[in-house]
């Protein structure tokens, strides 16, 4: 039996995944290393339900003390070859730790690149930036090109921030705070083309407490990036719900009525419970079709407002269990 | 003598309010924004408009101030980033690949199309009117004849056969190709970028009944309104275009839930 820490590399911070492909298909994890402070576990495969009984493989992303000291610095590669699936996750927010100045950043970069048809499933706990902590991110994907226009590599990737400990009075009180997050297609011919790109980045200027006016009073906000033919209908379930959002600023001229209740079927139910719940807990989303992805933009008052909404809608759908297994839905429990 | 009136020319041109771009359909989220505020607040406001006034006012002043950086920070890079451009025979290639790279960074359906829209009214004006303006420099040659390249892309490209690889005609790379070509210098074109977003924001308040025509001209010609543009032209003036961030995240919010708001007076 294999253990299952992973051998290590000598760049601090440094490491490394490879989701190979044994012949004729079963994916293989070739390596996994990793170095101080962050450290990668994978516990053993999980086959799918399905028909063809899908191996995915997952790999835990863990920091020491859960989180990024001033200066840490991460730099992760992961490399899907052709229809092997993966899915990230992490074990609890990764928190930022106070930085003596802003120009003592701490970076975390994850390149990964998808052969086609391969699949990534990375839906982390929120970052949780502390008081005048000094923060960079990066996210990249590369779609390395298929033969015959056949299928691209799919992603559903969430990059989402909270607003610190507010327990503890912290509301956006960080320093600096940048995500980016970026899909390229490889072309054949070796360069990148820039499908898209969500880049954020907050610095409070010098102002302490600048950044909370912007915030309009929300406590987490995030992204969900779809992309890949896997991943098209949880696109166009998004879509279609966002369009049937109740309208602001509308009378309910048909609220309580008593007949049409009852013989609606019961997805239609379970939306009037979605929005009502999103009104309560005040999520407030977006979601839009563009470049071939789907992008989703949401906003809530509380870490848990927007993890218990974002659960429901990508457990309603099914995608995500079906695809990836029930594991890589565990940060939004 | 001849140089600078062609550049105070260009820049009347430009700022002119009558520039046929059609910015006064767009209200860059102020409209949702304001109806969020009202979901928010209550329903009291229907009973007394002076306070609900008041308060809007209040709202507007923020969201003014956010609007503009987060349009700094997103936008300015690829303005100035274009401007700075030509004198080569690369030029065209900076401007397709900046647009590309523009659409990819602004995945909120409603302002893709605010910038579409008036990107390519732009284009329109450029091809009936402004080119003859070109100023006799190389940089502000080879510049124009980029942008009447990008003009014929976007007549060739024909309405639902738009794919990832075609061009789209945004405004921001645009604006600053369009401003550089006509010699105005590129402190100005930034400073004029940011002024024409404030001016048809205000335009939009004064529409939604937030302020009255002497309010939103006297914000206009604040101290204040200068002091945050030239601020943020110089935090962001010089930021790369492959930098350029959203600096205030809800601001997507307001603006990708236009959509959805009941009625609506504006196209963003």
């Amino acid at each position: 039996m294999s253990s299952p820490f992973k051998i290590t590399t000598s760049q601090p911070g440094n490491g490394s995944i490879h989701l190979g492909l044994l012949p004729p298909s079963t994916p293989r994890l070739k390596t996994s290393s990793y170095q101080y402070p962050l450290k990668l576990v994978s516990p053993s495969p999980s086959h799918l339900p399905d028909e063809a009984q899908t191996l995915v493989h997952t790999v835990y992303l863990l920091t020491y003390g859960g989180g990024l000291v001033a200066g840490d610095a991460i730099d992760l590669h992961v490399m899907l070859d052709a229809t092997t699936r993966l899915v990230l996750l992490t074990q609890g927010s990764t928190k930022l730790f106070r930085s003596p100045g802003r120009d003592v950043v701490s970076k975390q970069s994850m390149n990964v690149s998808l052969a086609p048809g391969s699949a990534l499933c990375y839906l982390p706990d929120p970052v949780q930036p502390f008081e005048q902590s000094c923060f960079e991110q990066q996210q990249s994907y590369t779609l390395l090109p298929s033969d015959s226009n056949g299928p691209t590599g799919n992603l559903c990737v969430l990059d989402w921030v909270c607003n610190g400990r507010p327990a503890n009075g912290e509301n956006w009180s960080f320093l600096r705070y940048g995500s980016r997050n970026e899909i390229y297609v490889a072309q054949p011919s070796g360069k990148r083309r820039l499908l898209l790109r969500d880049n954020m980045l907050m610095d409070d200027g010098g102002v302490t407490n600048s950044i909370k006016s912007r915030m309009d009073s929300q406590g987490v906000i995030g992204t969900l990036i779809l992309h890949g033919a896997l991943l098209t209908k949880l696109g166009h379930f998004f879509m279609d719900e966002f369009k049937l959002l109740p309208r602001i600023g509308g009378r309910k001229w048909d609220s309580g009525s008593e007949s049409g209740d009852e013989d609606v079927d019961e997805a239609t139910q379970r939306r009037a419970v979605r929005q009502r719940e999103e009104t309560a807990t005040g999520v407030l989303w977006s979601a839009a079709a563009v470049r071939d992805c789907v992008v989703v933009k949401f906003a809530g008052p509380s870490v848990e407002a927007g993890r218990s909404w974002l659960r429901v809608m990508l457990m309603e759908e099914g995608s995500v269990a079906r695809l990836f297994g029930e594991r890589a839905l565990l940060c939004l429990r | 003598m001849a140089q600078s009136t062609t550049a105070l020319h260009a820049l009347l041109l430009l700022s002119d309010s009558a520039l046929p771009l059609g910015s006064f359909a767009f209200s860059s989220g102020l409209e949702s924004f304001l109806a969020h505020r009202k979901t928010k607040t209550g329903t009291h406001r229907a009973s007394g408009p002076p306070n609900g006034a008041v308060q809007d006012i209040e709202y507007f002043h923020a969201f003014l101030e956010q609007s503009l950086e987060n349009l700094a920070s997103t936008a300015l890079p690829y303005v100035t980033t274009a401007a700075r451009s030509g004198g080569d025979a690369a030029v065209k290639q900076v401007l397709l690949d900046l647009d590309n790279d523009f659409d990819a960074s602004t995945p909120c359906t409603v302002a893709r199309r605010a910038s579409i829209s008036q990107g390519k009214a732009l284009l329109a004006i450029w091809e009936r009117a402004l080119s003859s303006s070109t100023a006799p420099t190389d940089q502000a040659r080879s510049l124009s004849a980029a942008v009447s390249d990008c003009a014929l892309l976007v007549k060739s490209t024909k309405p639902g056969t738009a794919s990832l690889s075609s061009y789209n005609g945004h405004l921001p790379p645009l604006f600053g190709a369009v401003a550089a070509a006509m010699g105005l210098p590129i402190e100005q074109t930034g400073y004029l970028f940011l002024l024409n977003h404030a001016k048809a924001i205000l335009s939009a308040a004064v529409r939604a009944s937030v302020l009255g025509p002497y309010q939103s001209q006297s914000v206009l010609a604040s101290e204040s309104l200068q002091a945050h543009i030239k601020i943020l032209i110089d935090r962001y003036g010089t930021v790369k275009a492959e930098d350029a961030a959203v600096s205030v995240p809800t601001m997507d919010v307001w603006m990708g839930r236009h959509e959805l708001l009941y009625s609506r007076i504006f196209n963003s």
